[in-house]
């Protein structure tokens, strides 16, 4: 229902922008007169996104711990917004971003103007066409790869699959529709049933569901969600239609909501997208780049396949 | 749908326009009747007893919010804050609903309680200030995702009770309870809006809240009113939602206001205020989920269901418009 | 004088709406510079008539001559520019915009950009204009926060401004104080020298015989005559027009007033009047009297609670009663009739019957559900008291004749059981035959003990039915009349005091 939404959100959201404007955080106030300390800029696609949260976490976490000043500013979804707070962190003269782009293209402005002004700029989670200084992150076609070839092993390479898209044109829904469809073409017994938005939503994912099993019903054999919220939605369908032993779900990122799913059997499989490691990794390469020091110009942090055999090591206590 | 929507007028004055417009009453009857014999024709699968019920399943929630939102349009006021509200109460619910801590009744009370309360201070501003209820929701819009975000910590809160989350995600007799509920609440929205003091009063302020207030209505009081009951049935709608997906989610029910608007007119309710019927809401909810489903059945893109959307709004609001041409 | 000729000729007009005649063969023939009244019950086919002649509506059939060639007339605007201007009875303007800009609405660029006014300039025109009318309203004040008088003085002014050849004035004086009136006969007389023809529609007889030439009378859609105003007088007009020979209008007094229901001591609210003092009686009609902005209205309003007073107070019955709000008002016994029954009477898209129990809905209802058995009972009795005229008690009230919504309004205010029922213009805009009704009603109500404050512009009817007339100027009191001391000389000087 999108739609409507979109039609009717406009204005609404216009002044809703100028409403929430500006929310910044400095996560250290102590922030020493004076003294030769880093400033790092952070901005993040969403705040009100679990993983980014958690990648967010821990670049605090280390910055903290490496005494390193973090100004964090919330993108909430808007490319336009991000590259003014890139501008602004200029304008601060930072001595490094780091930035979680919103978007491949609307979001590169960012990635040019920090260079222009010799400030290191480090992508975290996702890419933009523009090149930055370097990358962190993980290969969202390898995600979808690794998913649909759980689904293709499970299946020994026949039946019918359904995926459920995030936001369609996001890097993340593109590339992982990718990975997926590269396994779907190695294998043809596995046909393509359906696939639609769903907006990474829990809810909608669900809506979706119940609609195909009304259309397809028992033809269906594996459900691959582009993350775990759609995922779990999917397997709520399932369940509550009394299809779930009989359906193989399968979706992306490991969020601790998944990694449960997995315990009880909600879900076959999630692909961990490592949060923790991409914000470390993106604070290091972001403290080395200020300080001139060398530095990987692309950490790719692997995703890790999570069943029921190895989640264990994955739960947290 | 008699009530608030004017009945035949007179021999002498029925103009073809008048004819016209008293179409656009049953016009939407017939939309919906058109497209669900359309559908029927082309699956199969359309237009059996369990996706029927997926469907009001499925529309339930976003009907229970523009019950809320059709009582507040009558009265000539706008509410965009219920999505946040949704997203406030299920969050709220949700953190007293883990398993072995409280008994079902202590999430759902909190919830309503802060449904509720929010309602109450949207209606409190609104009545108290002459700041124009799009502002003043705007406004409690952003805080209530705010609030959300606070109250979760930014993320969802999981690991619900059993019976909680029976609560939207059980059946009772066979029949989802989203539909048992559904049902309930349009019966009482209803009969509060048909058969009472207070819903009369309701339109005669959205219809001339001047000639309203010199015929001595309480016009604070049933501004009041309906903005709490606003935020009543969007708790409803919150606990609903957490319950069903079985998690409190601080961004859930974004954009969940303007479909809940949408619904309301496509069912006839006047922007403009003082005309609107329930029966009209619910037909108007259904329409917008017999669309998705069906398209979604057919595996037509999410691309063409928005020009869908979009294109039904618009016709919506032009037969109104008709209405009222034809009132002056 | 040397008989001018036609610039309007109209032959077998005729019109029908779902299979009824609004308009049965209408013929009129007005000639340049003729002052041309159109007579007729609400309900005989005038508006629709001059819907017809403007282009609002098309023809059946018949035939309309303007300046000897035939007018196929496809939109307001083409009419506009062959030169026939209409004074609308429902002011039409732009609240937002000041005076000057609406009167030169629509006509901003009309001569393409070269001949843009900008506001000064427009200012300078308009305020000319308005003060060769006689009015003084500042050009460049907001149209919402003038009188309804000064409105229609607006509507006049933009009317003449346009280079009119006829002028269609619709019920023009409804709104107006004398004064203002004489002011406007000026105008028509001045317009009519320069040989701009004018169709006049009013209730108001006495108007009629006073600067009308030609009169042409309809009733239910069909052409009645034309007259010259000479050969008739106000019985032969009141004939023609209902086809029968009305009562007396004013019917005679014959219960004396009783205790005293309603007084106020120096009563004031800042800007608009001070120091009034008063009682009404049960079974009296208080008639206040005064010209435009004298603060008629205001007091009543203010007594109602729906403006704040700022000093004096209220005793209701002897007691004293503190009213903030028309709820209060109503608790207490007290109705009001607006002058406005659009904006503050009626909720145009509901029901005669929701109208007419709105204000006492509660009477109707237990613990808060409303029992539709005794509404209805309650509304069709009502209906049937005051005889208003519809379809049924759920017909819509925005298609009523103003004659029946205002007896609505009525018969709201009385349902909630009043002891003092102010009314504020309670005729404006409807035609002699409801009127009577109306009159007679106030007359009921006096014979019933209730007591009444009227108020109206036109002196004769303020006259008929007053016990005694409190004069205001300029929100002060100047004179409080008895019925034999009231004659509309004495009235009108104490309304003119300083």
């Amino acid at each position: 229902m999108k739609p409507i939404r979109t039609l009717l959100s406009s204005s609404a959201l216009l002044i809703a922008l100028l409403l929430t404007g500006c929310n910044q955080s400095t996560s250290d106030e102590k922030g020493g007169a004076g003294s030769k300390k880093l400033v790092i800029g952070a901005t993040m696609l969403s705040m009100q996104n679990e993983f980014i949260v958690n990648v967010h976490d821990e670049i605090e976490k280390k910055a903290t711990a490496d005494g390193v000043e973090l100004i964090t500013v919330d993108a909430e979804h808007s490319p336009l917004k991000q590259v003014e707070q890139v501008e602004s962190f200029i304008a601060q003269k930072v001595d490094a971003i780091i930035m979680n782009p919103c978007e491949v293209e609307a979001s590169s402005p960012a990635v040019a103007k920090a260079l222009a002004a010799n400030i290191p700029i480090i992508n975290v989670n996702s890419e933009t066409s523009a090149k930055p200084s370097a990358f962190v992150g993980s290969d969202d076609v390898e995600s979808g790869r690794m998913a649909m070839k759980f689904i293709a092993d499970k299946l020994n390479g026949k039946g019918n699959v359904v995926m459920i898209h995030g936001y369609m044109g996001q890097a993340a829904q593109i590339k992982r529709e990718q990975g997926a469809r590269e396994v779907l073409k190695q294998y043809p017994g596995l046909k393509l049933l359906a696939h639609q938005t769903g907006e990474w939503d829990r809810a909608k994912a669900m809506s979706l569901t119940e609609n195909w099993i009304q259309s397809y019903g028992s033809q269906i054999n594996a459900v691959f969600a582009h993350n775990d919220e759609m995922g779990l939605g999917a397997a709520k369908a399932l369940t509550d239609a009394g299809m779930k032993d009989k359906v193989i779900v399968v979706s992306i990122d490991g969020i601790p909501d998944a990694l449960q799913g997995v315990k009880k059997g909600a879900l076959d499989a999630t692909i961990f997208q490592n949060a923790e490691q991409q914000g470390s990794k993106a604070i290091e390469t972001a403290i080395k780049a200020a300080k001139g020091e060398a530095y990987e110009k692309q950490t790719l942090i692997p995703f890790q396949l999570v069943t029921k055999a190895n989640l264990s090591s994955f739960l947290k206590p | 749908m008699k009530n608030g929507l004017p009945p035949s007028p007179s021999k002498t004055t029925l103009s073809y326009k008048t004819r016209f417009g008293r179409l656009g009453q049953y016009g939407l009857l017939i939309a919906f009747l058109g497209i669900c014999l359309t559908l029927s024709l082309i699956t199969p699968r359309f237009f059996t007893v369990q996706n029927l019920m997926i469907i009001v399943t499925q529309v339930s929630i976003n009907a229970l919010l523009a019950f809320g939102v059709t009582f507040i349009i009558i009265t000539g006021g706008i509410d965009l804050s219920i999505g946040s509200m949704v997203a406030v109460t299920g969050v709220a619910a949700a953190s007293f609903a883990h398993p072995d801590t409280y008994p079902v009744v202590v999430p759902v009370v909190i919830g309503l309680l802060a449904g509720l309360l929010f309602g109450a201070f949207n209606g409190f501003v609104i009545t108290r200030s002459h700041v124009p209820p799009f502002i003043v929701t705007l406004g409690t819009m952003t805080i209530g995702r705010g609030l959300a975000l606070i109250l979760s910590k930014g993320r969802p809160i999981s690991n619900l009770s059993d019976s909680f989350n029976f609560i939207g995600g059980g059946k009772i007799l066979g029949v989802p309870t989203l539909i048992v509920i559904l049902i309930v609440a349009f019966i009482g929205c209803s009969v509060l809006l048909k058969k009472t003091v207070i819903g009369r009063y309701m339109y005669a302020v959205g219809g001339n809240e001047q000639a309203a207030r010199a015929s001595g209505i309480p016009i604070g009081k049933v501004k009041l009113v309906v903005y709490t009951l606003g935020g009543l049935l969007a708790a409803l709608a919150g606990i609903l939602l957490t319950s069903r997906i079985t998690t409190g989610q601080p961004n859930a029910g974004q954009g969940f206001e303007l479909d809940a608007i949408a619904a309301a007119i496509i069912g006839g309710t006047s922007t403009s205020g003082g005309t609107g019927t329930m029966t009209g809401t619910l037909l108007g909810a259904l329409l917008i989920g017999v669309i998705s489903n069906g398209l979604d059945l057919l595996n037509v893109t999410s691309y063409y269901q928005e020009v869908v959307m979009g294109a039904i709004i618009i016709g919506a609001v032009v037969l109104d418009s008709m209405n009222q041409t034809n009132k002056n | 004088m040397i008989p001018q000729a036609y610039i309007l000729e109209v032959t077998d007009l005729t019109k029908t709406f779902s299979g009824i005649k609004a308009l049965d063969a209408v013929q009129l023939h007005v000639r340049k510079g003729e002052m041309h009244a159109l007579m007729g019950e609400n309900g005989a086919g005038k508006s629709t008539f001059m819907k017809l002649l403007i282009g609002l509506l098309t023809p059946d059939s018949g035939e309309i001559l303007f300046e000897g060639a035939s007018m196929k007339a496809t939109s307001v605007h083409d009419v506009l520019q062959k030169g026939i201007a209409m004074i609308h009875q429902e002011m039409l303007n732009v609240p937002e915009l000041t005076v000057a800009q609406n009167i030169f609405l629509g006509r901003e660029t009309a001569g393409g950009l070269f001949r843009w006014l900008d506001d000064s300039n427009r200012n300078k025109q308009a305020a000319e204009l308005l003060a060769h009318m006689g009015v003084s309203i500042p050009p460049d004040t907001k149209m919402k926060h003038l009188s309804v008088a000064q409105m229609q003085m607006v509507e006049i002014a933009k009317a003449i401004s346009n280079d009119v050849k006829v002028l269609i004035m619709d019920e023009p004086t409804s709104a107006l104080a004398d004064a203002e009136v004489t002011i406007l006969f000026g105008i028509i007389r001045e317009l009519t020298q320069k040989g701009v023809a004018i169709i006049y529609i009013s209730h108001k007889m006495d108007e009629i015989f006073t600067i009308a030439d030609t009169i042409t009378v309809l009733r239910d859609g069909q052409y009645i005559g034309t007259h010259p105003a000479t050969d008739l007088n106000e019985n032969s007009l009141i004939k023609l027009m209902v086809g029968r020979e009305l009562d007396r209008l004013f019917p005679e007094s014959t219960t004396p007033p009783g205790a005293e229901v309603l007084s106020v001591r120096q009563l004031g609210r800042k800007g608009a009047f001070s120091d009034i003092n008063f009682a009404v009686h049960a079974g009296e009609v208080l008639g206040l009297a005064g010209l435009m902005g004298a603060g008629r209205t205001e007091v009543t309003r203010a007594i109602y609670g729906l403006d704040p007073l700022h000093t004096g107070d209220i005793h209701l019955k002897g007691q004293p009663v503190t009213i903030n709000s028309p709820q209060d008002a109503i608790r207490l016994g007290i109705g009001y009739v607006s002058e406005d029954r659009k904006q503050l009477g009626l909720i145009p898209a509901l029901s005669v019957k929701y109208n007419i129990t709105l204000g006492s809905l509660s009477n109707h209802a237990d613990g808060g559900f409303i029992r539709s058995q005794r509404e209805s009972t309650a509304a069709v009795d009502v209906m049937a008291d005051l005889q208003i005229k519809a379809t049924g008690p759920d017909q819509p009230v925005v298609y009523l004749s103003g004659g029946n919504q205002q007896k609505v309004v009525i018969g709201k205010v009385l349902q909630a059981n009043p002891v003092v029922v102010l009314l504020d213009e309670p005729t404006r805009g409807i035609d002699i035959g409801a009127k009577s009704e109306i009159y007679k009603l106030i007359h009921e109500l006096k014979a019933s003990g209730i007591a009444i404050i009227l108020i109206s512009s036109e002196l004769p009817e303020l006259l008929g039915l007053s016990d005694r007339v409190l004069v205001l100027a300029k929100g002060k009191q100047t004179a409080l009349l008895s019925k034999e001391d009231a004659t509309q000389e004495t009235i009108m000087r104490y309304a003119m005091q300083p």
